[in-house]
């Protein structure tokens, strides 16, 4: 933890790195027991498939470095990811938002990381990118 | 994640335990396309142990589901916690893979 309710990751955005996310995730749940266990659920899905767009699509494949922020507020769950990789497509949530029909086997994780989420935002940054999730706290324990 | 299979009367079970993510995610297409080479297309995927689903998950659900159906079977799915039905009810998904609570009900008229 680098502060109080702030959690830290970074590394090599690989497959093996979701679980490292999990983790940290279930870290901050464990010292936040005032986090609901659904807006842990539906923050964690975001994260994850935010994290996974990066290690699936993120170029050049297997070189892009991450770093991650969580900080815990009162009100809410801010997560921070950063990726080294190639520029976005402009608009990449524009594209992704929209929930792709049941027959199709991808395109759905930044459509559902958007429906659990109150704010998703994505820019590019010098370096790469830098996408920024907020989950507003629904009611706590 | 473990992806374990067992051979029913009717059907082959594929149970996930663990996180159903891109790492896990060639297991159980491997295990899927292997059950329906060998014959078998009737397949329930028990996520009962499964903790949590993501979007590549979901993708292999419905890949298995078409697999499955093109070879004259389907894909059921059986069990699954909070986080994997809050999914599939966010992503429509549960439209064509409607979760049985249970594998025994999963099996129902096969």
């Amino acid at each position: 933890m680098a502060g109080d309710g702030e959690y830290r990751l970074e590394g090599l955005a690989v497959p093996e790195t979701l679980d490292l996310l999990h983790g940290l995730l279930a870290r901050a749940g464990a010292e936040h027991p005032d986090i609901t266990p659904a807006d842990l659920m539906m923050f964690e899905t975001a994260v994850i498939e935010i994290a996974g767009n990066v290690v699936e699509h993120g170029v050049p494949p297997g070189e892009v470095t991450y770093g991650f922020r969580l900080v815990v507020l009162p009100d809410r769950l801010e997560g921070t990811l950063w990726d080294s990789g190639a520029p976005l497509p402009e608009a990449p949530l524009e594209q992704g938002s929209v929930m792709p029909g049941e027959w199709r086997e991808d395109g759905r994780g930044l459509a559902l990381a958007g429906t659990v989420l109150d704010d998703l935002s994505c820019q590019r940054v010098a370096g790469g990118n830098r996408w920024r999730m907020t989950r507003l706290r629904r009611s706590r324990a | 994640m473990e992806i374990s299979t067992a051979t029913a009367d009717s059907a082959e079970v594929i149970r996930c335990e663990g996180r159903l993510n891109m790492v896990a995610v060639p297991h159980l297409r491997a295990a899927i396309e292997s059950a329906v080479e060998q014959g078998q297309p009737r397949l329930v995927v028990d996520l009962s142990a499964t903790t949590f689903i993501d979007s590549s998950g979901l993708g292999a659900l419905v890949a298995g589901l078409k697999r499955a159906r093109q070879a004259g079977g389907d894909l059921r799915i059986a069990g699954g916690g909070e986080q994997v039905r809050m999914v599939l009810g966010l992503t429509n998904l549960d439209r064509v893979l409607r979760p049985h609570e249970r594998v025994e009900d999963a099996l129902d008229g096969w």
